[in-house]
């Protein structure tokens, strides 16, 4: 049986002045899923993320990504996996092609490989007239781009997108929809959190919700939207939060 | 993706921190090159031409040959330090320090790349002003080998001092605070302008328990054979200095102090 795209087991992460940002997070995401990761604003989803990647230290706790350890062999995990992060952590005076071609040197990518990927990336994200430009001089909707164009420099096996959508007008957000669900369905594996439910009933199959560092809730998509009040009923009983106007209804 | 990774040294990685850190560099090439290099014509022309005219010999050279290496000494330690502090704590501060810790880079490769790129602006700060040290017949150097040691050695302390201050910093008033309070004093109590023997003998102690003392003394030796320090004891300190804070900064990487959350 192969190993799952990614396996968490009892994570937790304790912050330095104490702060507990992660109680106990289990969870298996299987290859090729595209998988949701919901939850309120402060429940632990960054952060897990942070210590899947490498931002963060796990406390405690084990991650293993397709079977490798991603604190012990952290070389190794790292390059199966790919990060679009919920802030531009990016050089502002950087223009974007070097943003892009710069991610692919850390990842030990040679000069002609990296040309070759950052010229298709520049293109899929229609990337080409902005690519000598300053990243601050870029509006939002191509700076997410960028990010996303950065994620995927190194083809990565899992990708992480933390609310890859935030700020991002609608017609982008279909457009970066549409490209999600294309990579997906090449068979690359997605942990997407977000705060819009529409995004996650359109493209996820298999969802977990977290709130105050702990799983409250896992199943797939069909499950949740077939519930009454659907997965926003779901998420929002799941995180102990009542919607007056859900409660109404 | 393959990726070009032999004997497990990320090396393009690398690489690609020496090519970002000098594309960094070269968007302000006034202020990391030109700068000192005025400044250093300053000097050369006010203390060595100017001020040197009325001083005799010192130890058979003439004053501007003296002070030079101390000249070029001072910059060095500056380049080297406002390179390594600035690049972490700029990164730190913009967060795309997060680029390299979620690539396949080890401490190692991380530290290596950052002190390649001190070393490489220091040693052009420090040619550049030995180039105009030429103009005025004051450019010498008597041995190329310890020339070139007390160059990247005394960058590679300053640069590791550069990565601690740069980790620790919270500010850019903090990043500021050891130039204005530690290198700038002590560059200046260091000998750049005078040996030991000139300084009142109260005064003395304090240049012999200054680091930058050896440093000038030691790079000055290199140029002009003209070296007030006991044979070795330069060297061994700058080695000493150069084990202490690169196991230091490894120490603080392994912990992810100011790197990792």
């Amino acid at each position: 049986m192969p190993a799952p795209a990614l396996s968490i087991s009892h994570l937790r992460k304790v912050y330095a002045r104490g702060t507990v940002a992660v109680e106990d997070i289990s969870l298996t995401v299987p290859e090729g899923e595209f998988f949701a990761f919901l939850g309120p604003n402060g429940a632990g989803k960054s952060t897990t993320i942070h210590c899947i990647t490498g931002i963060a230290e796990p406390t405690a706790g084990k991650i293993e990504i397709f079977g490798i350890d991603a604190v012990k062999d952290y070389r190794e995990a790292r390059r199966l996996v790919g990060l679009c992060p919920q802030e531009f952590n990016v050089d502002p005076f950087a223009t974007p092609r070097q943003i892009v071609d710069w991610m692919g040197g850390y990842f030990g990518m040679a000069a002609k490989a990296r040309k070759e990927r950052t010229d298709m990336l520049m293109e899929r994200f229609e990337l080409i007239l902005h690519q000598k430009k300053q990243f601050r001089e870029l509006s939002g909707g191509l700076k997410r781009r960028v990010v996303l164009a950065r994620a995927l420099i190194h083809d990565p096996k899992l990708i992480i997108l933390d609310e890859p959508t935030a700020g991002v007008d609608v017609e982008l957000r279909r457009v970066l929809w549409r490209y999600l669900a294309e990579i997906n369905k090449d068979g690359k594996t997605i942990l997407l959190t977000s705060h819009y439910l529409e995004e996650v009933e359109r493209l996820c199959r298999q969802i977990a919700i977290v709130n105050k560092g702990l799983v409250v809730r896992e199943g797939t998509k069909d499950e949740m939207v077939g519930e009454p009040g659907g997965l926003e009923q779901a998420y929002l009983v799941a995180t102990g939060a009542q919607a007056d106007h859900v409660a109404a209804e | 993706m393959e990726a070009n990774t032999p004997m497990g040294t990320n090396w393009i990685g690398l690489y690609t921190i020496v090519r970002r850190e000098v594309s960094r560099m070269m968007r302000v090439p006034i202020q990391v090159f030109v700068a000192p290099w005025i400044s250093g014509l300053l000097f050369i022309f006010i203390f060595g031409h100017v001020v040197g005219g009325r001083i005799t010999e010192i130890g058979g050279h003439r004053y501007l040959e003296f002070v030079l290496p101390g000249i070029v000494m001072m910059n060095v330690v500056n380049a080297a330090f406002l390179q390594s502090s600035s690049a972490i704590y700029f990164s730190r501060f913009i967060k795309f320090i997060e680029e390299t810790l979620v690539a396949p880079l080890s401490y190692a490769e991380m530290i290596a790349g950052s002190l390649s790129v001190v070393v490489l602006r220091a040693s052009v700060t420090g040619f550049g002003i030995m180039l105009m040290g030429l103009f005025f017949d004051a450019t010498h150097v008597a041995s190329w080998p310890l020339f070139l040691f007390w160059i990247v050695s005394v960058s590679a302390v300053f640069g590791l001092l550069g990565i601690i201050v740069g980790l620790w910093s919270k500010s850019f008033e903090q990043l500021n605070m050891p130039v204005v309070f530690f290198l700038t004093p002590l560059s200046m109590m260091g000998g750049v302008f005078n040996t030991v023997g000139m300084l009142p003998d109260w005064l003395r102690w304090l240049a012999w328990a200054n680091p930058f003392y050896y440093f000038i003394n030691g790079l000055r030796g290199a140029m002009i054979g003209f070296d007030e320090t006991p044979p070795g004891l330069g060297v061994g300190l700058t080695v000493l200095l150069l084990v202490a804070l690169g196991a230091t900064v490894w120490r603080l990487y392994a912990k992810g102090y100011g790197l990792r959350q």
